[in-house]
């Protein structure tokens, strides 16, 4: 069919009279740009609005996606909506078939070019982002639109991977009503259905929906991923297990929230608050590793020394991916004070991490006690002491030198690792080191050029060379990355540690104590460690505005927001298979399992359905209100000795009172007649209120009461 | 072929009604290709949210199947209650589109997007309404009836999607109306046959071929509007009528026999065409086919009497 070129008209009908060149008075004064714009909307073709409406939805639906994806995919596509945008507005005809392959061929040239493959979270993203604005270029028919439909769908799941905060559910359910509205467009070929209208119906259905959605949300049974773990879903977040002089700076810059953390009693100092992670005893020279437990030897308890309260604390950890719990040191495995999480194997390892069968995948609430004062460790022999003092020979040869050299120092020949523990944090603190979160890259010999030359870095620099050294003086050490610190306790006492106070720190083993834990951080940064404050990332330009203006009601605004994200995560976000159980038990199943669930869910389903069933049937029989009113009246009638008839009017039937009752019969008559007005009227065609049946009842029982009938013919 | 068939079978079973007040019991309502897509993007957002574990994905996926649920409801609830009646169409000539007018009717709140059709006329035939509230909408709609005769009416269908083209909810109905069909007029049109004399009648004037007459005179009310010459009308400013009243004397019998073509339709195309040349012209004509005779007349009332008698005439 050919296209029709024009339908926007280029003369404004009803815009101002244009003044003659010879008027001296002011110029009319232009239409207001909001005006001129509604009014131009208001004419625009339906089809070109529609577009436009679909264009922001997907402009929409991307804009997240922009600080995550190349630059040149976030401007392609930025371009191709524009463009589609202005076609649609002058109804021009859209490129053709060739134009898009190429567009496509580019854009997947570039996505390997940027990414170095197809496949994964990043490369996928950005191709879906891709193909939904080349889509658009395509919008024809109304297969075209579902296909940006459904591709839409995937687009707003994709939000997920990235953040599930309350923020981003709020946006993804603009999306979604944004496409559903699309759609319900698509449904109302007749006429120019107000966008408004549309909107209403579509998110009558998602509202309507909701009972069911949160059914299905509550009871439908978690797993485990199905196939081969994603390694990049949420990866990007949290500690890695492993090290390399800068990966501890990225996570560090994460302003998203690690765990929260609740004490029952008031929380402790700061500078006592290590939640421990991965621990990392193997060096090769560039990275740190965690040792892999020794085949064949028993998995054996740590040895704890406690002394002091336990301290009892909740703690509600968002999906770090990482086998194990960072929970605060120490929580021993003592009856109590254990931690228990439903549906994970707990099992406190040796060097004092609380190890997850599987990865923890899950928002998981986990309860404990922690003892902050504890000594950690054999006190007399250490086993596999020397692997804990090994390094690789050839690299850094300047700091291995140096620590030879304090170690051979006379005031250091009968030292202990404590002494010379001292010695080191001593030398940090008074040689000018600093710390920074941008301390640039470091390259191989990463030690040498940061205790020598640059002496600039972040906690895993210092921890990092400090176990260097100890280990070059022989003393068995290693380094404990985890988070430290947390923020101050909200209205409902919750503390919430970010991921930037993710952190490192060291350890180290003395005869006779076992463990010492060893801060060099806090030797350049005392405030990182003692007041547990976590670097702040460089704030936002509305939050910098903000916080300049009004630094405090910024901060209660944060507050706020935090308060409102937690209970989001506790109760939706943290909702999990363990809660699930919960909520079954609290339904009275003792042990449940998954099936438990399932059962549960198909048969409240098929109450539903049958409810539904029902319903239908009770629909079946009913009967149009308009009849349902006329069979009462013809009823009350007839006992009145009238024969009234389906198919008469109310005014027919007032005429038949009239004549068969006579003066008696004027108030029901009236009655009918303004029934008759009421449904016959220009003004009004709905039923009368339920008032106006109960005065005609009245009326007739009162007639039939006092034996008034209609005159019996002959 | 088999499909046709059973299709054909489970259409001629349908009952023939006046209304047809669409229930439980008369509408059927599937998924759409839309639909299915649907279905697979909801399983494929649901493994992505198992395989990532995302709980706002399954949100999101428990949402979308929710509204998805709602809108099967919702279509199948935007035809329910409708009553459809149809107008007999104006009787037309086979091969000529006939209008039939469809009123959707609707006891209750606003209907959208409601199509009605000629059943299995595809995609293209339907006519897209919306009801408004307690009220009703017509749309009409065109089929071509090939042969002349007394057709029942078509079958319809009416059909919605809205509101999110999920589902597709439609009901067949068979109305019980019927529609005349005249013979298909030989096209091009041959001359007419020449008029009798009237046995004991006088010769006043002439019908010629072209169909002029030489009597006029002055308009009276009441005289079809064809009759009028407007010719004289412009020159004149004076509303003048041919004078017919002078034809009465010379009868036009449009005879079968007379129509010599070996097909009886058409014959009967001929004498159609013959009816139609006869009554433009204002001539008083008969017909006589074999068993059946239509005395002379003129006029419209005329016209249509001896079409219908070419549209029902059962053969010889």
């Amino acid at each position: 069919m050919a296209r029709t070129l024009g339908v926007t008209d280029p003369t404004p009908a009803a815009g101002p009279p244009r003044s003659p060149p010879v008027a001296a008075g002011p110029p009319p004064s232009p239409p207001t740009a909001a005006g001129s714009l509604r009014s131009q909307w208001a004419r625009l073709p339906r089809e070109a609005r529609d577009t436009l409406f679909q264009l922001a939805v997907i402009g929409w639906i991307i804009l997240p996606h922009l600080t995550h994806l190349p630059w040149w995919c976030g401007a392609l596509t930025t371009v191709v909506l524009f463009w589609r945008g202005y076609l649609a507005v002058i109804n021009g005809a859209l490129p053709g078939r060739w134009t898009v392959i190429g567009l496509l061929v580019i854009a997947t040239g570039l996505t390997l070019w940027t990414e170095r493959t197809l496949l994964g979270k990043g490369a996928g993203v950005t191709l879906l982002v891709v193909l939904m604005g080349l889509k658009t270029l395509e919008l024809r028919g109304r297969r075209d639109a579902l296909v940006v439909f459904f591709l839409g769908f995937f687009l707003v799941l994709t939000h997920c991977l990235y953040s599930q905060s309350l923020l981003t559910a709020l946006g993804m359910g603009l999306s979604t009503w944004g496409l559903l509205t699309g759609q319900v467009l698509a449904s109302m070929p007749v006429g120019r259905p107000t966008l408004r209208r549309a909107g209403t119906i579509a998110a009558r259905s998602a509202l309507l929906g909701l009972p069911l959605m949160v059914l299905l949300f509550m009871l439908f049974p978690r797993f485990g991923p199905l196939w081969g773990l994603p390694q990049d879903g949420l990866g990007h977040t949290g500690l890695s297990g492993s090290l390399r002089l800068g990966g501890v700076a990225e996570v560090a810059n994460d302003d998203s929230v690690a765990f929260r953390v609740r004490f029952s009693g008031p929380p402790p100092r700061s500078d006592t608050l290590y939640f421990r992670g991965p621990v990392l005893s193997q060096f090769d020279g560039l990275e740190w590793r965690q040792r892999p437990h020794p085949v064949g030897m028993p998995r054996l308890p740590p040895e704890l020394r406690l002394s002091g309260e336990g301290l009892p604390y909740e703690l509600l950890l968002e999906p770090v991916r990482l086998p194990l719990l960072p929970l605060l040191e120490a929580t021993p495995d003592l009856a109590g004070s254990a931690p228990q999480v439903k549906g994970w194997p707990l099992r406190l390892n040796e060097d004092l991490q609380w190890q997850t069968e599987q990865l923890v995948t899950d928002r998981l609430r986990v309860q404990a006690q922690a003892w902050t004062r504890f000594e950690l460790g054999p006190q007399e022999l250490l086993s596999g002491g020397y692997e804990l003092t090994r390094l690789p020979s050839g690299t850094n040869p300047r700091s291995l030198a140096w620590a030879r050299a304090l170690r051979a120092e006379p005031r250091h020949a009968n030292a202990n690792a404590r002494v010379l523990a001292t010695a080191l944090m001593q030398h940090i603190r008074s040689t000018g080191f600093s710390y920074t979160l941008a301390p640039g890259g470091y390259g191989r010999e990463s030690i040498d050029e940061f205790w020598f030359d640059r002496k600039q870095g972040f906690c895993e620099h210092f921890a990092a060379s400090f176990v260097v050294m100890m280990r070059a003086m022989g003393v068995p050490a290693r380094i404990v990355t985890g988070y430290q610190g947390a923020e101050r306790p909200d209205a409902d006492g919750w503390m919430i540690v970010r991921q930037s106070h993710a952190h490192a720190w060291a350890e180290y083993w003395m005869p006779g104590t076992g463990w010492q834990r060893a801060d060099p951080t806090a030797a350049v940064a005392p405030d990182r460690v003692n007041s547990g404050r976590s670097l702040a990332p460089r704030p936002g330009l509305m939050a910098g505005a903000l916080t300049t203006m009004s630094p405090a009601l910024a901060e209660q605004l944060r507050r706020t927001w935090e308060l409102l994200d937690n209970r989001w995560n506790q109760w939706v976000m943290n909702y999990s298979r363990s809660r699930q159980f919960d909520l079954l038990e609290s339904l009275g199943v003792s042990a449940p399992s998954w099936q438990d669930l399932a059962v549960t869910l198909i048969s409240l389903l098929s109450a539903v359905a049958l409810a539904g069933a029902g319903w239908a049937w009770w629909d079946r029989r009913r009967q149009d209100p308009w009849q349902r009113l006329h069979r009462h009246i013809r009823e009350a009638l007839r006992a009145l000795g009238l024969d009234a008839l389906p198919h008469h009017a109310p005014h027919t039937l007032a005429q038949q009172v009239r004549a068969g009752i006579g003066p008696a019969g004027d108030g029901l008559a009236e009655a009918l007649e303004a029934l008759d007005r009421h449904r016959y009227g220009p003004a009004n065609r709905r039923l009368p209120g339920p008032a106006w049946w109960r005065g005609f009842e009245r009326e007739a029982n009162r007639l039939r009461r006092r034996g008034i009938g209609a005159r019996q013919p002959g | 072929m088999i499909a046709e068939r059973v299709r054909t079978y489970f259409e001629n079973r349908l009952p023939r009604s006046d209304t047809w007040t669409l229930g439980q019991g008369n509408i059927y309502i599937l998924p759409t290709r839309a639909g299915w897509a649907y279905a697979v993007t909801l399983m494929v957002m649901l493994l992505a949210s198992i395989n990532y574990q995302l709980n706002l994905g399954y949100g999101l996926t428990f949402l979308l199947c929710g509204a998805g649920l709602i809108a099967m409801q919702q279509t199948h609830g935007n035809l329910r209650r409708l009553t459809l009646r149809v107008k007999s169409p104006q009787p037309v000539f086979a091969g000529e589109r006939a209008l039939l007018e469809v009123v959707v009717s609707n006891p209750s709140k606003e209907r959208n997007g409601i199509g009605v059709a000629v059943y299995r006329t595809g995609h293209k035939g339907i006519a897209w309404l919306d009801v408004p509230t307690q009220g009703s909408s017509s749309a009409r709609l065109a089929f071509l009836p090939q042969q002349r005769g007394l057709h029942p009416l078509p079958t319809l269908m009416a059909e919605s999607n809205f509101p999110l083209g999920l589902f597709r909810a439609w009901t067949v109905w068979r109305p019980a109306g019927q529609a005349l069909v005249y013979p298909r007029p030989e096209q091009p049109a041959q001359a007419l046959p020449a008029a009798q004399p009237v046995p004991g009648g006088a010769q006043v004037a002439q019908v010629r071929s072209g169909g002029e007459f030489d009597g006029v005179r002055a308009y009276r009310r009441g005289d079809p509007m064809r009759q009028v010459v407007w010719k004289k009308v412009a020159k004149s400013g004076e509303m003048v009528s041919r004078d017919t009243s002078s034809s009465a004397s010379r009868e036009l019998w449009l005879e079968y026999q007379q129509a010599a073509l070996p097909d009886v339709e058409a014959r009967l195309s001929r004498l159609a065409a013959w009816v139609l040349n006869a009554e433009r012209v204002g001539a008083a004509f008969g017909l006589r086919l074999p068993g059946l005779q239509l005395d002379c007349g003129s006029g419209e009332p005329q016209r249509r009497a001896a079409l219908e008698a070419l549209a029902l005439w059962q053969g010889p």
